[in-house]
C-alpha cells in the first residue's frame, strides 16, 4: 500500500567487500594489536589501575554488544516487521560476544585488584560473612560462566539459524527462532542482572541496589540501538542497503533511542530517589561517593547529557528522520554510555575525586579496534540483510 | 448548489470495492487540487495519509503545551508549599531547591497527565467531535463504512468544488454509486 510496493529484494543479497575496506581493517588490527600488548604493559607497571580500566572498557563493549542481541531477541519475539532489514547487522555485532567472553579473562586474574571481598579473609567483616554464601570466588567463577555462556550460545544460534535461512527461505527457521527467542528473553534479563551485579556491583560488597540489572539493561539497551543507526549509516554512506533501508527505518531506530532515554532516566532516577530518601547508610555509600569531589561534576553530566539533551532533541519528529542528525545524537548517546560505565567503575579506585589515566585508554583502543577488525571480517560473509526472511516484504516498506 | 428537492448539497460520495482501489482513487483525488475531501474504510489504510497528501498533524503542538502546562504546574504546587508557604524539614532534607528529587515524580506525573487530557480533549476538537449527527449519514449506503465497504466523500465547500468535475473525477477513479448527500 505504499509507494515502495514495486521495491522487490534481490534474491541473492547485498554483500559487504570486505577486500575493499582492507585498509581499514589494517588499521583496526594494528590498534588493536598496539593496544593490547600496551596493556600488558600496563598490567605489570599498574594493575591495580590497569584492572580498572579494563573492567570498564569490558563493561562498556559488553553492554553495547549484548544490547545488541537483546534487539535480536526482541525482534523474533514480537515478530517485529521494521527489523527486518536491520536485523543482520545486529546479529552481526551481537556475535562478536564470543571475544567478549575471551575479554573476561584479565577481569578473572586481576579480581584481587577489583573486588575486596576477594581478599578479606573469614571472620573479619560480620557483613561479607553473612554474604560468602554469594559472594565466594568458585560460585562467582560459575556464575560468569553461565552468564557468559549464554551470551555465546545465544547470539551462535541466532545468527547460524538466520543465515541458514538465507539459503532456502524455510519460514520454519522463523518459528523456531520466535520460540528460542522467547525463552531466550528470560536468559538474558537474568544473565545480564547477574552479570551485572556479579562484575559492576560486587565492586562495593555493602553496596546493593535491586534496580541495578535494570539500569544496566536501560543503558545497554538505548547505546546499542544509537550504535546500530551509526553501523547501518556508515554501510549506507559506503552505498550498500541503498534501496533497503529508508527514512522510515530511521525513524524507528530513532524513537526506539528515545523511549530507552526515557527508560534509563527513569530507573536511574528511581534508584537514586529510592536511596537518596530512606537514607541508610549502606545504601547511600554509591551515590556519596559520586555525587562528591570532581565526581559529582561527571554525575551531573550523565543527568544532562544522558537525559536532558538527547530527550528534547529526539522530541521532535524531525530529528528522526534525518539520518545526519540522528547519527550525531546516536554518537552522543554512545560516549555518554562510556560515561556511564566510567562512573559506574573508576570512582571505586580514585575515591578522592576523579583522575583521568593513560591506561584508562589502552583497554578502549585494544578491545574497541579488535571488535572493529572482527567485525569487518563477520560482515562480509553474509548478506547484509536476511535476504528469505518471510516478513522481509513488509519490512522494505514499512511506514511509520 | 441545491438539489432538485431544495436542500443544501453536503456533498458528493462514492463507494470503491477494495482498499487498494480507494488508495488509488484518493491519489487521483489529492493530484486534483481537493482540500476538504474524506476517505472512510472500516479499518486503517496503510500510506494513506501520503495518498491523500495530509502530512503532519499539529496535534502535537498543544500536547507539548499541555505536557509544559503541568510541568509548571507541578513546580508551583511543589516549590509554592514546600519551600515558600510552609517549609518543614523532613527526614533532615533541605527545603530548597536541593529537594527536588522528592518532587520529579508529581512533576512527571503531572507533565504525563495533562498531556494525555490535551491529547484526547484536542483530538475530539480537531474531529469536531462531539456531535450527534453529520450529513453522510443521510446516505443510507453509508453505513456500511464500519463493515465491508470504502468510501470517499468530496465536501460541496471544498474550494474547488463543481458537481461536474467532482462526479468525474470518481467516475474515472473506478467509483460506484456515486450519489449527491444533501445536508439536513
Amino acid at each position: 500500500m505504499s509507494e515502495r510496493s514495486h521495491v522487490v529484494p534481490t534474491p541473492e543479497g547485498e554483500y559487504f567487500e570486505t577486500n575493499r575496506f582492507g585498509g581499514l581493517s589494517m588499521i583496526a588490527a594494528v590498534v588493536a594489536v598496539a593496544g593490547l600488548v600496551l596493556c600488558v604493559v600496563a598490567a605489570f607497571l599498574a594493575p591495580r589501575q590497569f584492572a580498572y580500566s579494563w573492567l570498564f572498557a569490558f563493561a562498556f563493549f559488553f553492554t553495547l554488544c549484548a544490547g545488541c542481541l537483546f534487539w535480536t531477541l526482541v525482534h523474533h519475539a514480537v515478530d517485529a516487521e521494521w527489523s527486518v532489514v536491520v536485523r543482520r547487522q545486529l546479529e552481526n555485532i551481537a556475535s562478536l560476544l564470543p571475544i567478549m567472553a575471551i575479554f573476561f579473562l584479565p577481569v578473572i586474574l586481576f579480581r584481587h585488584h577489583l573486588y575486596e571481598w576477594m581478599t578479606i579473609p573469614y571472620g573479619e567483616d560480620h557483613l561479607l560473612d553473612t554474604k560468602r554464601a554469594y559472594l565466594n570466588f568458585w560460585f562467582f567463577l560459575i556464575r560468569a560462566i553461565i552468564i557468559l555462556g549464554f551470551f555465546v550460545a545465544a547470539s551462535w544460534f541466532f545468527r547460524r539459524t538466520s543465515v541458514r535461512q538465507d539459503r532456502d527461505g524455510n519460514p520454519r527457521f522463523t518459528l523456531a527462532m520466535r520460540k528460542v527467542a522467547i525463552a531466550s528473553i528470560f536468559g538474558f534479563a537474568l544473565s545480564l542482572t547477574f552479570g551485572a551485579f556479579d562484575w559492576l556491583m560486587s565492586l562495593n560488597y555493602v553496596w546493593f541496589s535491586t534496580m541495578w540489572g535494570v539500569y544496566i539493561f536501560a543503558g545497554a539497551a538505548g547505546s546499542s540501538m544509537s550504535l546500530l543507526v551509526l553501523v547501518i549509516t556508515w554501510l549506507r554512506n559506503n552505498g550498500y542497503l541503498k534501496e533497503i533501508i529508508t527514512i522510515e527505518h530511521y525513524h524507528f531506530m530513532g524513537k526506539w533511542m528515545l523511549a530507552f532515554t526515557v527508560f534509563w532516566a527513569y530507573i536511574g532516577f528511581s534508584q537514586y530517589m529510592l536511596i537518596w530518601y530512606s537514607n541508610v547508610p549502606e545504601e547511600t555509600e554509591y551515590f556519596i561517593l559520586r555525587n562528591t569531589e570532581s565526581w559529582n561534576l561527571l554525575s551531573l553530566l550523565l543527568v544532562i547529557g544522558r537525559f536532558f539533551v538527547p530527550f528534547a532533541l529526539l522530541l521532535p519528529r524531525a530529528t528522526k528522520k534525518i539520518p545526519k542528525r540522528l547519527c550525531m545524537l546516536a554518537g552522543w548517546i554512545i560516549f555518554m554510555q562510556l560515561v556511564d560505565m566510567y562512573v559506574v567503575v573508576l570512582p571505586e579506585l580514585h575515591r578522592a575525586g576523579m583522575r583521568l589515566s593513560v591506561v584508562d585508554f589502552l583497554p578502549l583502543l585494544g578491545i574497541g579496534a579488535t571488535l572493529v577488525f572482527f567485525y569487518l571480517r563477520v560482515v562480509g560473509r553474509t548478506s547484509l540483510f536476511p535476504v528469505r526472511d518471510p516478513r522481509l516484504a513488509q519490512s522494505l516498506r514499512i511506514i511509520n | 448548489m441545491r438539489t432538485p428537492s431544495g436542500n443544501k448539497v453536503y456533498a458528493i460520495a462514492a463507494e470503491y470495492p477494495s482498499a487498494a482501489a480507494l488508495y488509488e482513487a484518493a491519489k487521483r483525488v489529492r493530484d486534483a487540487g481537493f482540500k476538504r475531501w474524506d476517505v472512510h474504510s472500516p479499518f486503517p489504510i496503510h500510506g494513506m495519509d501520503d495518498a491523500m497528501g495530509l502530512g503532519k498533524s499539529w496535534l502535537s503542538a498543544p500536547v507539548l503545551l499541555g505536557g509544559i502546562t503541568g510541568f509548571l504546574t507541578a513546580i508551583a504546587l511543589t516549590f509554592g508549599p514546600s519551600t515558600f508557604i510552609y517549609p518543614l524539614i523532613v527526614h533532615g532534607k533541605p527545603t530548597d531547591w536541593r529537594t527536588a528529587p522528592a518532587f520529579f515524580p508529581i512533576m512527571f506525573e503531572l507533565t504525563v497527565l495533562c498531556a494525555a487530557f490535551t491529547c484526547f480533549f484536542a483530538m475530539l476538537i480537531m474531529n469536531g467531535l462531539p456531535r450527534w449527527h453529520h450529513p453522510i449519514f443521510n446516505w443510507d449506503r453509508f453505513s456500511r463504512a464500519t463493515n465491508d465497504s470504502f468510501f470517499l466523500v468530496i465536501e460541496a465547500r471544498d474550494p474547488r468544488f463543481t458537481e461536474q468535475e467532482a462526479v468525474q473525477l470518481l467516475q474515472e477513479s473506478g467509483g460506484q454509486h456515486i450519489t449527491v448527500v444533501h445536508e439536513d
